[in-house]
């Protein structure tokens, strides 16, 4: 976990866009979004249509709803999910809370059903932290962040749908459908080729092995 | 458009319209093609090679994009803005994909091109259910060949003479890619258990085909394909129409009515403009439907005459019934030996490279329903997904190295297998006019009418307890809770997309509404091409046969109309 605050990595043209609602939103419930007083524009809550342009697609036309403090949280919790390696890049390195914001922010149900479980969560992690520690969230320390989330994490096993199952498969989701993804994972396809080879010999063998395992 | 003498209308520009668009206009016959849709151009149009995390929730489908956000639909899917459709009180549920946009589904659509087989024509001589075709196999034979040789279709292989699983003739067919790893890995299982793996037939250029790219091994299909390797009306049909100079094509306009002149015969289409709403109507000496089954009964029973009075060719009451789907059942299994395979371009060529036609036309009886299923198998190293987590065990909660490591490991050792089974048309699943709904030009909508029949439950939990049955000989787990019960594991009606049989063909005008050329058997100058025409819908996907079958119907117009007898 990096003592470095998250720094948004949506460029300034969609950002712009996003001045006076940030920190704007409550939810409240079962995914309703009341918005307080505001400095811009009317939030948007459209979501991108039936034929939205797909060779060179527009960024997510919604407003994000996550204030400054939930979007760290986010950043601090994604990165205790997928740290940086030697070979590849932090989960908040990716991006990964700017898209996090941004599916909780979307018009559409599956997320709609997101938004309060993420929220609520995040909200859970303030609350935990102050109870521990008298502290904010974002002012505890590392190890007492690790802490508070290491407990979480050991919920989560008994807890199957609960925050941090959901948040971990966005957290994965977001983090391994990039490139440095790809290249973590071993996705070497989408490239043009000529021709489809087929598996190795080495793979045939490896299956060969594994039919003896199992009698086949 | 009302000034320009066609000879032919066709509504809809899909498989049907397409391949009848292409089969008149090169005959000779000036052609007004009509697609409710907006024009599309797969060549600038389509997302080749776009990953995910260029897209807004990296892809996922929403419902303006139910198939993802690559997905080439334009302005539909489950639902059509401004165009709701219903479903009767007390029905089981049926959901109805209709894309806006030309060449329709076949820009999508899964790619998968297998002929029916003999015995799907004379279900009824077979075994006393369902109804038998006016035609046999050997009368869509030779059509089956000129399609495959004209849309190019991978799958050669040695003829193997499986039961009702037709051999295309050689030069055909192209060489599917090779089998990948998890391809390899369920042959084994289902060659113990006795049950054939063979190459898949896919509407994708493999090969070195006249006039065509071939295949860049890349990029899924259901993008759609911007150098026209596999097959769309929008890039095989059309531009071989329109080099005729015989094609007109009008976009934007939602045909709603056949209008007929004094002698009965059809003389033209009514129609409402998408955008502006404004009406307009085109006359033509024939007119042919090919909107799509539902779309094309619509307009059928939107078209009353005081000789129709309930809708046009349905005075016998056959238009809109007998409406049938493919059964459709999942079953997504994790596989230990598939981890910590060495990296593997498993893209392949969009379609699956092999699959499993349906074994037991001879143990029927014994397995207590009547008609089979094919089992279409994905897997592999596909593309990371927003659905990833997935493939990790429930009660997994790790994080850092230990998740990258899992990941890693279990990257590829997914493998989802998917039956598609034949349904038994009964009267219980039709589509008619909703007393009351409309869509937002006024016109009446469709309401559906579902339910499964016992034939097709037992044939979907048997499909569960197959796939199981080799998820466990290959030492593996399934993801997801199983359902048993085929009532609860089979797919909604309409769900596989494979929705036909609105205005079947048959041998009198008692019991179907068109003859075996698609031609009605009340207004002699208007043909069907479409889904709506088929008899039965057998465990193949139809979109081959709808094909063959526009080609054959087409040409007995161009015939008639040479003759001058339209």
């Amino acid at each position: 976990m990096s003592e470095e605050p998250y720094v948004s990595k949506i460029d300034r043209r969609t950002a712009l866009t996003w001045v006076g609602v940030v920190g704007a939103a409550v939810a409240v419930g079962a995914g309703v979004v009341v918005y307080g007083p505001k400095m811009g524009g009317e939030p948007s809550t459209r979501g991108y249509g039936t034929d939205p342009k797909l060779t060179k697609p527009e960024p997510a036309p919604w407003s994000r709803i996550m204030s400054h403090d939930q979007l760290q949280a986010t950043a601090i919790m994604a990165d205790f999910i997928l740290p940086a390696t030697a070979g590849a890049p932090s989960a908040s390195g990716l991006g990964v809370p700017d898209f996090i914001d941004e599916w909780i922010s979307a018009p559409y149900p599956d997320q709609l059903k997101h938004r309060p479980i993420i929220l609520d969560g995040l909200n859970g992690l303030f609350w935990e932290a102050q109870r521990r520690h008298g502290l904010s969230f974002l002012d505890a320390s590392p190890a007492q962040r690790s802490e508070v989330l290491t407990d979480l994490q050991t919920a989560a096993a008994t807890a199957p749908q609960g925050f941090f199952k959901v948040f971990r498969g966005l957290t994965i989701g977001a983090y391994y459908t990039t490139a440095a993804g790809f290249k973590d994972i071993g996705y070497i396809g989408n490239v043009p080729r000529t021709a489809d080879p087929g598996p190795s010999d080495e793979v045939k063998a490896r299956l060969e092995r594994e039919f003896a395992k199992l009698g086949l | 458009m009302a000034a320009k003498p066609y000879d032919v209308i066709i509504v809809g520009s899909g498989a049907g319209g397409g391949m009848s668009a292409y089969h008149l206009t090169r005959s000779g016959l000036k052609v007004l093609l009509i697609e409710a849709g907006r024009h599309y151009d797969p060549a600038t149009e389509t997302p080749m090679f776009n990953t995910n995390d260029q897209a807004p929730l990296r892809g996922v489908g929403t419902p303006d994009k139910p198939f993802g956000f690559y997905d080439a639909t334009v302005d539909g899917g489950w639902q059509v803005p401004n165009e709701p459709y219903t479903v009767a009180p007390g029905s089981e549920d049926f959901i109805w994909w209709r894309p806006r946009m030309l060449g329709g589904r076949t820009n999508h659509w899964g790619r998968i091109a297998l002929r029916f087989g003999p015995l799907d024509f004379k279900p009824r001589s077979r075994d006393g259910l369902g109804y038998d075709w006016p035609i046999t196999y050997d009368d869509l034979a030779p059509w089956y060949d000129k399609t495959e040789k004209l849309i190019g279709v991978s799958g050669a292989a040695p003829a193997r003479g499986l039961m009702n699983t037709p051999d295309s003739p050689d030069g055909c067919l192209m060489a599917c890619a090779p089998p990948r790893a998890f391809e390899i890995f369920y042959e084994r299982a289902f060659k113990a258990m006795d049950v054939p793996v063979i190459p898949m037939h896919g509407a994708v250029v493999t090969g070195q085909m006249e006039g065509r790219n071939t295949c860049l091994f890349a990029t899924p299909c259901g993008r759609g394909c911007a150098i026209g390797a596999n097959f769309q009306s929008t890039t095989v049909l059309l531009p071989p129409a329109r080099a005729t100079g015989n094609l007109t094509i009008r976009t934007d306009a939602l045909v709603y009515e056949v209008e007929l002149d004094r002698n009965g015969k059809a003389k033209g289409v009514n129609f409402v403009d998408r955008k502006t709403g404004k009406h307009g109507s085109a006359t033509a000496k024939a007119v042919v439907l090919a909107a799509g089954s539902g779309e094309t009964a619509r307009i059928l029973l939107n078209s009353k005459s005081p000789r129709f009075p309930d809708g046009l060719a349905n005075t016998h009451g056959m238009v809109g019934r007998y409406l049938m789907d493919s059964v459709g059942v999942n079953v997504t299994s994790q596989f230990p030996s598939l981890e910590a395979m060495p990296p593997t371009n498993d893209d392949g060529q969009g379609t699956e490279h092999t699959y499993i036609p349906w074994w037991g036309y001879e143990k029927q009886k014994e397995l207590g329903f009547p008609r089979g299923y094919h089992i279409e198998i994905g897997g592999g190293r596909g593309m990371p997904s927003m659905s990833l987590a997935g493939l990790l065990p429930k009660d997994d909660a790790s994080v850092g190295d230990e998740l990258r490591a899992k990941l890693r490991d279990r990257f590829g050792s997914v493998i989802s297998f998917n039956g598609r089974g034949e349904m038994i048309p009964n009267d219980d699943c039709y589509c008619e006019l909703d007393p009351t709904a409309r869509d937002k030009w006024g016109i009446p909508v469709l309401r559906f009418h579902w339910k499964w029949g016992g034939s097709e439950t037992k044939q979907a939990a048997h499909m569960v307890s197959t796939f199981l049955e080799v998820t466990d000989k290959l030492g593996g787990k399934p993801l997801s809770k199983i359902e048993r019960d085929g009532r609860k594991a089979i797919s909604k009606g309409g769900e596989m997309i494979h929705e036909v049989g609105t205005a079947r063909m048959g041998a009198s005008d008692k019991d179907s509404v068109v003859n075996q050329f698609g031609q009605s058997w009340a207004v002699p100058n208007l043909f069907v091409t479409d889904g709506a025409v088929l008899v039965s819908s057998p465990d193949k996907n139809p979109t081959l046969s709808i094909l063959a079958l526009a080609w054959r119907s087409s040409d007995h117009l161009a015939t008639l109309a040479k003759q001058g007898a339209l």
